[in-house]
């Protein structure tokens, strides 16, 4: 299963919610694949912190759908948000996990999960996050992606995909700073609020 | 802490709109936290570790609610990573107040390394931070921390010390 053809079913799905995504080839798959998504989505190259974040807005946002497209390098780096999450019980949050076994992006040395052991969705569960589960193939991404995005409870999907990029996709060309205003924007416009407002006068 | 200082807490953390803390419970803010749990005007977020933390309050800033991290100045180390990636990889801010462990005065020889790391760490991130030691200066001292990072839009410390935490 390809991480890219599991972005495309996903984003064909989202409208109204909001992404926070994981660093490395990631970022520019999901850029091509959910082009509707760009000023809906944060590109940050943050390890251990997507998913923190993402229940950190979806704690200020109740009321939207919050996604976050985490990795097993990065979940792995910090576990301890699933304790959190089963204990807080966010009811907006979906969480998908990209499990290729590798740091893809530095050229693909094994990550924990590469070896048969360790169990992402297993752990999930076991902190008490009940609905986590490893899906092996599109038609189960889809289901879960569908029941994940109407859940009132956290719900983590960790989809075991290949360890390659998709090839002769656009690159993405802003930093993390230019990405953060292009999404404070975005969630400004369509909240009706204001996040990044302007200095006093004095 | 005294009552007192708990209330001056709390008001300051209300005065500068906060709604939401993540903590990771100390000893010398003991009596702080069941306060802030109690107070329902704001949501208290238990985690596992202080950089854990400190990326739910970068989420929080994104929903243009106002979060605090809350912990001893050991949390600060365990934060140094989400918190140089989000503040200067992409200019999201941390607004943290932490127990001034391992100050002159220490009597705990395991809290030694909290007082001797945690300026240096501060001044390597290039956060500003201010010591309070007077209970008449958390009020405003936090409000001016929240009015500096949300014009920065970089993190920003107080710590509380002296009589105020012994």
């Amino acid at each position: 299963m390809k991480r890219y053809d599991c972005m495309k079913r996903l984003a064909e799905r989202l409208k109204d919610e909001l992404v926070i995504l994981s660093l490395g080839a990631s970022v520019d798959e999901w850029y091509n694949a959910a082009p509707h998504m760009r000023a809906a989505s944060l590109f940050q190259q943050q390890l251990g912190c997507v998913t923190p974040q993402a229940f950190g807005l979806a704690t200020g946002l109740p009321h939207r759908r919050i996604i976050s497209l985490d990795t097993d390098g990065g979940m792995m780096f910090n576990l301890g948000i699933l304790a959190t999450l089963g204990n807080e019980q966010p009811k907006n949050l979906f969480i998908v996990v990209w499990d290729n076994e590798c740091y893809q992006s530095i050229g693909g040395p094994p990550t924990h999960t590469a070896f048969g052991r360790v169990d992402i969705a297993a752990i999930a569960r076991g902190a008490g996050v009940e609905h986590a589960y490893t899906v092996r193939t599109l038609e189960e991404f889809e289901t879960h992606c569908a029941a994940g995005l109407a859940a009132d409870v956290p719900y983590v999907v960790v989809a075991k995909v290949a360890g390659t990029v998709q090839p002769d996709i656009k690159r993405k060309h802003s930093d993390g700073r230019e990405d953060k205003y292009i999404f404070v924007r975005h969630v400004e416009a369509t909240e009706g609020i204001v996040i990044m407002g302007p200095s006093e006068h004095n | 802490m005294k009552p007192s200082s708990v209330d001056a807490v709390i008001r300051g953390l209300k005065k500068a709109g906060v709604s939401t803390v993540c903590y990771l419970p100390d000893s010398l803010f003991k009596e702080l936290y069941p306060a802030l749990d109690a107070d329902p005007d704001i949501r208290t977020i238990r985690v596992t570790n202080e950089g854990e933390g400190a990326a739910i309050c970068g989420g929080v800033f994104l929903s243009g609610k106002r979060a605090a991290l809350i912990m001893e100045n050991s949390g600060l180390r365990a934060s140094v990573e989400p918190l140089a990636r989000m503040g200067l990889g992409a200019g999201i801010p941390v607004i943290m107040l932490m127990s001034y462990r391992g100050e002159l005065g220490e009597n705990n020889w395991w809290a030694i390394p909290h007082g001797i790391t945690m300026e240096p760490v501060l001044n390597a991130l290039r956060i500003p931070y201010r010591v309070v030691r007077e209970e008449d200066e958390i009020e405003q001292s936090i409000v001016d921390a929240y009015n500096w990072s949300y014009n920065a839009y970089y993190h920003s410390a107080i710590a509380l010390g002296g009589s105020i935490v012994r």
